[in-house]
């Protein structure tokens, strides 16, 4: 490698970040679209949404990583604004650290955001993994110290308070989980579920099989779910603006490109 | 070497489980439920000696200046903040909004920032593996560089092209390949269980 290629390798992730950032900034153009306009998993979530009771009473499995959580964070903001359009009521529970900790930013964020408090419950970190989920399936301890309705409810029915189960995935304790030691232990109750695509092979099959009632698993999936809310007032509780498909685009042919040239390189 | 009782253990609490989850008897429930908050808190327990094992080990590094004192300044700063904001007279723990700060507005935009990092770092990685010239590095990146292409966000008949190349290819090789491994991992998982349940060992254990 010469002096010229070695300085342009050590300068490539700022001119990535420049080109990043341009790209950013630039108007969109209409031959890139983040959106699927056909996404039928969009619509089996609109239609199993549709399907709940009046104010629906939801439990949150929210455990997504931090590092897939930027893929699937407009959606699922977007899918808890649409359960409290509906006048649900929404309890979150983590069994992941890292869990917690992006269920713990996201209710304070509904709190700035003026979310009706009365419909939030704080139900917290249940350590153990699997043996927590099994856990859960016995007893909720809602340990929020404010005698809330939903509060004396849920801890007074459990898990048979809910209409619902939303997952919002990414870490270990995901969808596959709660299929696997949730549902067989309580009544017919549907499941859904936000996940990065990374996850899209794991969920597949559960969704397939039905055991997941519905599922938002890609990019294109979460944007078209998002174009279809019409959430009033309550649109304050959702990203401003969508992701732009441009950088996406940049970051993608960039990715595209090196490893291109790496395995060209390596083939011929 | 043989563990009989740990076997023993084992029968026991796998059987009430599985009984608990066929039979409806409110003892057998409350027994498993024993049995269930005692993996809870062992698992939690796991969790807090893990996280005390990275304080000391940290501060042993700065005691003993070795390893990356700096990192290890910010790591027991932080632990230390994190217990302070939640422990303090008067915090409310959990909820505590110095607790709720700090994870919103440092550890969440941190951790995102150094995941985001790994954009550059993967494209070095898959550099560097396809420098070893295996053909498991290889078959790695082609899979990434198609599945790329495929997620590209393009409109149109391009766009919906690239859908349904990805939807058919999760649908069979990736389908295919994913199912194969899950249902692997799920019998050797059952023969696993089953062998620990009748305490079968291999000659060697």
């Amino acid at each position: 490698m010469n002096d010229h290629s070695r300085a342009l390798t050590r300068a490539a992730p700022i001119l990535l970040i420049i080109g990043l950032a341009i790209a950013w900034q630039a108007p969109d153009v209409g031959w890139l679209r983040l959106s699927d306009a056909e996404s039928k998993r969009a619509e089996l979530m609109t239609s199993a949404l549709d399907a709940l009771p009046d104010q629906p009473r939801v439990l949150i499995g929210y455990d997504p990583d931090l590092g897939t959580y930027a893929e699937i964070r407009q959606t699922a903001r977007a899918l808890l604004a649409d359960l409290l359009a509906r006048d649900g009521r929404l309890a979150f529970v983590s069994l992941t650290a890292e869990g917690r900790a992006l269920a713990s930013a996201e209710l304070a964020r509904l709190g700035r955001g003026e979310a009706n408090p009365t419909r939030l419950l704080d139900v917290g970190f249940i350590p153990g993994a699997e043996a927590g989920l099994v856990d859960l399936t016995r007893d909720i301890r809602a340990g929020q110290l404010d005698d809330g309705a939903f509060t004396r409810e849920v801890e007074l029915e459990g898990i048979g308070a809910f209409d619902a189960i939303v997952v919002i995935g990414g870490n270990d304790l995901g969808p596959r989980s709660w299929v696997e030691q949730v549902m067989p232990r309580i009544g017919d109750v549907p499941l859904l579920s936000v996940t990065p695509i990374v996850l899209l092979p794991e969920v597949e099959p559960y969704l397939a099989g039905e055991q997941l009632a519905a599922g938002l698993t890609t990019p294109r999936d979460g944007a078209a779910y998002r174009e279809s809310l019409e959430l009033g007032n309550l649109s304050r509780l959702v990203e401003s603006t969508e992701p732009r498909p441009l950088p996406l685009l940049l970051g993608m042919l960039v990715a595209v490109a090196v490893l291109g040239q790496a395995l060209g390189a390596r083939m011929l | 070497m043989r563990r009989p009782t740990l076997t023993a253990l084992v029968v026991i609490i796998g059987l009430l489980l599985l009984a608990d989850t066929l039979v409806v008897n409110a003892a057998l429930s409350q027994l498993a439920g024993v049995a269930v908050d005692a993996a809870i808190l062992v698992a939690a327990g796991a969790a807090l000696a893990g996280v005390a094992a990275l304080g000391v080990r940290r501060v042993q590094d700065l005691w003993r200046q070795r390893g990356d004192p700096i990192g290890a300044v910010f790591v027991i700063a932080g632990m230390a903040a994190m217990l302070a904001a939640g422990l303090r007279p008067g915090s409310a723990g959990t909820t505590d909004p110095a607790v709720q700060w700090l994870v919103a507005a440092l550890l969440v935009p941190i951790g995102a920032t150094l995941f985001g990092l790994l954009f550059v770092t993967t494209l070095g990685a898959a550099r560097r593996a396809l420098a070893t010239r295996t053909r498991e590095g290889i078959l790695l990146v082609a899979g990434a560089l198609v599945t790329t292409v495929l997620l590209l966000p393009l409109s149109g008949s391009a766009g919906a092209g690239l859908a349904d190349a990805a939807t058919w290819s999760l649908a069979f090789p990736i389908g295919a390949v994913f199912r194969g491994l899950l249902i692997g991992i799920a019998l050797l998982s059952a023969v696993y269980a089953a062998r620990v349940l009748l305490g079968i060992r291999a000659a060697d254990e």
